[in-house]
């Protein structure tokens, strides 16, 4: 089965390359935006439509300081509720993530597309909250019965790294679509008691390894500065 | 790709509650591990586990939904009643196992002895069920 954010990956792939193209001016000096660039995941709304019990925001942002490096970041929060298989879990909190982006793409002429490696620094503040469970015991001679709770693990911290690659293509002036995906790993996390950090905002689901992985689909307007 | 839904922690394989172990002795030879040549063990209200077994020791699950346990052995055509308290709690475990329960302060309540001669809780706490936690003689 395909999950809806590698569904729209591979539709925001097909979807860019097609928006490459761009016609070339008669100018002579070419010079490059330098601004900032504002814009927003536009995953998130589709899968809060898709998935129940899925919000969330997140804000990006660029500065471009040399002709190939960003200074980026990335803002948000996240309220998800999980269901496994013998409990079920909210997670609520909120992110920031700052780093870097290189872009590896020579653009032609005025083109102003990306396809970038970066990394980034990530913080995030949470709870999690257990709304229900069934004790796991092996077979079924006592029926098994769920129990409801409402054990709260409050104000925990985590910080991670990533690695990210992605694209970015101008496909109206200034206006830019972009998809990446990240790798993320875990530095350190406070840990709740007598329970785990499965989903951390920012971060998505926890692996047993203490890693992640992320993907992005984001539209972002680019506020220009100065050219040169 | 790259996020399919088979990760390894979507399988439950550590150790979830523990059950109760239940070991047979003689009870002349109280060393001598002495197995029940037909033994039919479980509860009145949820069945037998055990039925007409020869059998040195038995593992059964403690009702993890209530503060005590009441158990029927049957030997033969004599049974004996074995009523267990104990305090529960919660122990998360795992993303695919979620939580357990283990067992603190384990009391015998109340026991019968027809068939049996003496029980002795060899342990207050059941945390594992790798060592037995009550011995039976007879």
């Amino acid at each position: 089965m395909i999950r809806p954010h590698i569904l729209l990956f591979i539709i925001s792939f097909l979807c860019l390359t097609t928006g490459v193209s761009q016609e070339a001016k008669d100018s002579i000096a070419i010079k490059d935006k330098y601004g900032l660039r504002l814009g927003v995941d536009i995953s998130q709304p589709i899968i809060s439509y898709i998935e129940e019990n899925n919000v969330g925001l997140e804000i990006v942002g660029d500065v471009r300081f040399s002709p190939n490096w960003f200074v980026a970041f990335e803002l948000g929060y996240k309220d998800i509720t999980t269901q496994e298989d013998f409990f079920n879990f909210t997670t609520k909190g909120s992110f920031a993530k700052i780093g870097l982006n290189y872009n590896a793409y020579r653009n032609w002429l005025d083109m102003n597309n990306e396809i970038f490696v970066g990394f980034r620094y990530g913080i995030s503040m949470f709870d999690h909250t257990v709304h229900s469970y069934t004790p796991n015991q092996y077979g079924n001679y006592y029926p098994a019965q769920i129990i409801d709770t409402s054990i709260n693990h409050n104000d925990l911290t985590a910080h991670w790294a990533e690695l990210i690659v992605g694209l970015k293509v101008e496909t109206f002036k200034n206006l830019f679509l972009g998809a990446s995906m990240s790798f993320k790993n875990l530095i350190t996390a406070d840990e709740p008691e007598n329970f785990k950090n499965l989903f951390i905002p920012g971060f998505n689901r926890v692996f047993t390894n203490d890693s992640g992985v992320g993907f992005n689909y984001t539209i972002s307007y680019l506020i220009p500065i100065v050219k040169k | 790709m790259l996020v399919t839904s088979c990760e390894k922690d979507d399988i439950c394989i550590e150790r979830t509650t523990p059950f109760l172990v239940i070991r047979f002795y003689d009870a002349v030879n109280t060393e001598n591990i002495k197995a029940v040549s037909s033994l039919t063990a479980g509860s009145d209200e949820y069945g037998s586990l055990y039925e007409e077994e020869s059998i040195d020791s038995i593992a059964l699950p403690l009702n993890i939904y209530e503060n005590y346990t009441d158990l029927l052995l049957k030997s033969a055509t004599l049974t004996d009643t074995l009523s267990l308290t104990y305090a529960r709690s919660d122990v998360f475990v795992s993303r695919s196992c979620g939580y357990k329960t283990i067992f603190e302060n384990l009391e015998l309540s109340k026991s019968t002895h027809n068939w049996i001669k003496n029980i002795e809780l060899k342990t207050t706490i059941i945390e594992n069920d790798t060592a037995s936690h009550i011995a039976i003689y007879h």
